[in-house]
């Protein structure tokens, strides 16, 4: 299989992952208890009339069967129509643009972040030369995992808006509105990174070809920078992976907290209120989401090692000791 | 009321801890603002500067006919001018973009005169024929553009307006007793022909409101902030304002922050002047620390419980409700639970709403006469945890903490362990925002259920929760709140009898009879009159709320 088949075929894949999951959410909504229309009319400040209930619900088709529903939202997907939210009546197209850059910036940020740690930590969880320094840096791990993100959250925003006011726990002030949260989020997301990579690290430092190198002399940040390090993080690639995933669709407590209402809060709001217009876009959009970064890891993998393969390609055949020899091999 | 908040608790929690630790910081000392006003202003009003207010919750939707939720409320009431305006103090009802009124043909006909050179905020002129669009928009809805009907306007009515005279007459087939309040609340906001040809998508957006209030919106960031600047040719304020031209701050920013701590943090490190809700348990330290705590009980329903009949054949027993609603101790309930802002209910009713009716002493907490009426109902024998049985069936009743509100899982426990020192096991359950209708509203075992909030007409609130006929949202699971079935008719014709009465002192003898007669059956539990708090920051001066609680920018000023 050519690279290219290999990225129709996965992208096929993913269309079907993203269907399956529409498919899934769509009907599990219906399945739970409640019903979004009634739960706006029993909402004590809401003022909407009984007699407004029938034009509401075939506004919105929820006066059709389940199936129908299903097939007029299909027809709307396809020509781009996500619909309207049953909560608010804005567009769906609307809302979730509004929050997406909001959620790519902030992602992006405590990725940043979060690489920067995850690989300081293993790097001198490896390969300090301390005992002690690397007795207590493996243990950093593991307390970023145990503090809750919305602890650490408040924390921060107590000290650096509240008590020192370097920044507003409020006010949008560009880039700068991005620094604590991504800071909270990165933290939060650094524990499990860090603990593969010393992991993965610690494995590869042990490897015959590191004995190999070093015998040959190559000096040990060489080997370490772009021998141990290539080898070594690939587990994490996966993780990675995985992360920035969740940081797109699930940094709803960071966003909650400080005031940056991204795809998280909006993904939180719309499962609370069963506004099915918005969760169905939510699901299409995170399908892609997590489709997409594992096509492109998995793309990844062979670039970095490529004794890795996973288009298929067949590896050229050992040539038989004996054909070897016979050309002085 | 506390707050809408659906936070999941975990933040809740951490939201109280790190709370208590911004508290700490605080500054000297004094006492709280009387209720429903900030502190006096101690100079003349300052102009300028921009008020920012951080509320608990989102903004939902502008669509005026459905703008319900508090924080929509409390946007379109800065925004939209009324023909008429409700004095909070004295609650008389005020000219604004009606200058005079005159009501006749025993309350069928209305003609209101409109000031003249009032305009929207897109230059359009406010005059008779838009406010003859207005009421036609807000009785008739706009079926095309999705528009229902508002529910709280008589549904049908004959509108017409004479230009030359500059006035607008309503005519209506029989008498409406709530117009004339109905025509004070902020869904009955005057807007600008641009807002009402709009489709029911584009009304939702704030920034599409076109109004003639002293505030236009200016910006609306969903969720993250809405700004509202000030109209600097406003000059038809209420007679009863002090401010009569454009209000002192140059604009409101109100940015939504659900987490209670960062609200109380941001307001206390003085990036905000104002924020709406805090914990009760809250209150009394930032007062001590120099904070104003305006707090204003609503008018409308007070926090109720009713009771459904069907739940279990004895709430049948008019002996057995009349013991619940004696059992329960709502001073020791506020006491504990609340503060001086927020007090113990004393009818259907709030105190300072129309045709409000005292019914305390029928209210009072006699826990010995509880007992007396439960052994007449035959509940005298008693199982191993001390409950009441009858026949070898224990005195259950069920119900669910409602989702609306904060501080509702303590008020249900403290209710719990009242009733149960007169035998009744009161069975509380929880569930969260999403499936509360389903499983409370939705399941018929359920005894009690909780409603009650501030409404600005107590008439038609009364038949919407619990009329037979009524058009609000409890009638949409049958219009049978208490299980009936049909056999109180009296109840029915009560309900109804004050939204036909042709004068107010008339309605207000209805409402009496009707606070009567659900007290008397025992259908209703009151339990207390529910409160709005808002922390004002020591800047903020004179920050006024309505008589619901709502707040009003328009005299605020901040200081340098």
């Amino acid at each position: 299989m050519t690279r290219r088949q290999f990225v129709l075929r996965r992208s096929l894949q993913a269309v079907f992952v993203i269907c399956l999951s529409y498919t899934l959410v769509f009907f599990a909504l219906f399945a739970l208890p409640g019903n979004p229309i009634y739960n706006k009319l029993h909402n004590p400040l809401n003022p909407l009339p009984k007699s407004a209930v029938k034009p509401l619900e075939h506004y919105y088709h929820l006066d059709d069967s389940p199936l129908q529903q299903f097939l007029v939202s299909i027809g709307r997907l396809f020509r781009g129509d996500l619909g309207f939210s049953l909560v608010s009546g804005n567009k769906v197209t609307d809302l979730i643009g509004h929050a997406i850059p909001k959620t790519v910036a902030l992602a992006g940020a405590s990725l940043a972040i979060a690489l920067v740690l995850a690989l300081g930590i293993a790097l001198l969880a490896v390969f300090s030369p301390w005992r002690a320094v690397r007795n207590v840096v493996k243990l950093l791990p593991g307390l970023f995992l145990s503090v809750p993100s919305f602890v650490l959250g408040f924390l921060v925003l107590q000290v650096f808006s509240f008590d020192l006011g370097w920044f507003s726990a409020i006010e949008s002030e560009g880039a700068k509105s991005y620094v604590l949260p991504a800071i909270t989020l990165g933290i939060a997301v650094t524990g499990p990174i860090a603990q593969v990579l010393i992991t993965g690290l610690t494995k590869a430092a042990r490897e015959p070809f590191v004995t190999v190198l070093r015998a040959k002399g190559v000096p040990p940040m060489t080997i370490t920078a772009r021998h141990i390090l290539k080898n070594g993080s690939i587990p994490s690639i996966t993780l990675l992976a995985l992360t920035v995933a969740d940081l797109l669709a699930g940094a709803v407590v960071v966003e909650t907290v400080f005031n940056l209402p991204g795809l998280g809060l909006v993904t939180q709001q719309a499962v609370r209120d069963q506004d099915t217009p918005v969760v169905m876009a939510v699901v299409v959009l995170v399908s892609a989401i997590y489709t997409i970064i594992n096509l492109l890891t998995d793309l990844l993998y062979p670039v970095i090692d490529p004794r890795i393969s996973v288009i298929g390609q067949k590896r050229p055949r050992r040539r038989p000791l004996s054909a070897r020899r016979a050309v002085g091999a | 009321m506390p707050t809408f908040s659906r936070r999941p608790l975990a933040l809740g929690a951490a939201a109280l801890l790190i709370g208590g630790s911004t508290i700490a910081a605080g500054c000297g000392g004094s006492s709280p603002s009387a209720a429903g006003t900030a502190k006096a202003a101690t100079g003349a009003p300052q102009h300028g500067g921009n008020l920012i207010y951080l509320d608990a919750e989102i903004p939902i939707s502008a669509q005026v006919q459905e703008s319900g939720y508090w924080q929509d409320r409390a946007i379109l009431q800065n925004v939209l001018d009324r023909l008429v305006y409700r004095n909070a103090q004295t609650h008389k009802i005020e000219p604004w973009i009606a200058q005079s009124w005159k009501i006749s043909d025993g309350g069928k006909h209305y003609d209101f005169v409109i000031r003249k050179g009032v305009t929207y905020s897109d230059g359009q002129p406010l005059d008779a024929g838009s406010v003859k669009r207005n009421l036609e928009w807000q009785i008739n809805g706009d079926k095309k553009n999705g528009v229902s009907p508002n529910p709280v306007f008589p549904r049908k009515a004959t509108i017409t307006a004479d230009a030359a005279t500059s006035t607008v007459s309503i005519d209506l087939p029989e008498p409406y007793a709530p117009l004339l309040g109905v025509l004070t609340t902020w869904s009955a906001g005057l807007v600008g022909d641009k807002t009402i040809g709009s489709s029911h998508d584009a009304q939702a957006l704030f920034k599409n409101l076109v109004g003639s209030g002293p505030f236009t919106i200016t910006t609306e960031d969903h969720a993250k902030k809405y700004v509202l600047s000030t109209r600097k040719d406003y000059k038809w304020a209420p007679e009863s304002w002090k401010n009569q031209g454009a209000s002192y701050v140059d604009s409101v920013t109100i940015i939504p922050v659900q987490e209670d701590a960062v609200r109380l943090g941001t307001l206390k490190s003085g990036q905000a002047q104002l924020l709406r809700y805090v914990q009760p348990s809250e209150e009394k330290a930032l007062a001590a620390q120099g904070y104003d705590v305006v707090a204003r009980s609503g008018v409308g329903l007070s926090n109720q419980w009713f009771i459904r009949q069907t739940a279990a054949p004895y709430l049948k027993d008019q002996r057995v409700r009349q013991a619940l609603q004696i059992g329960i101790d709502r001073q020791q309930i506020v006491k504990d639970l609340y503060t001086p802002n927020w007090s113990a209910a004393t009818s259907v009713l709030s105190p300072g709403t129309v045709g409000y009716k005292d019914e305390s002493a029928k209210l009072a907490y006699d826990p010995d006469a509880a007992g007396k009426l439960l052994d007449e109902a035959g509940w005298t024998g008693r199982d191993g945890s001390g409950y009441r049985t009858k026949d070898g069936q224990r005195l259950d009743i069920l119900t669910y903490i409602d989702v609306f509100d904060n501080t509702a899982p303590a008020l249900y426990q403290a209710i719990q362990a009242q009733l149960k020192t007169i035998g009744v096991n009161l069975i509380v359950r929880q569930t969260d925002y999403s499936s509360y209708n389903a499983k409370a509203w939705g399941n018929p075992k359920v005894a009690t259920l909780r409603t009650g909030w501030p409404d600005p007409d107590a008439s038609i609130d009364l038949e919407n929760q619990y009329g037979g006929a009524g058009t609000g949202a409890l009638s949409y699971s049958g219009g049978d709140a208490f299980g009936l079935k049909n056999s109180d008719p009296k109840l029915n014709e009560l309900l109804v009898k004050p939204l036909s009465a042709p004068t107010q002192e008339q309605e207000e003898q209805d409402l009496g009879a009707i606070q009567d007669y659900l007290i008397d059956k025992a259908y209703v539990i009151p339990i207390f009159n529910d409160s709005q708090v808002w922390v004002a920051g020591p800047k903020l001066h004179d920050f006024d709320l309505t008589d619901g609680g709502l707040p009003e920018y328009h005299n605020a000023w901040l200081s340098s």
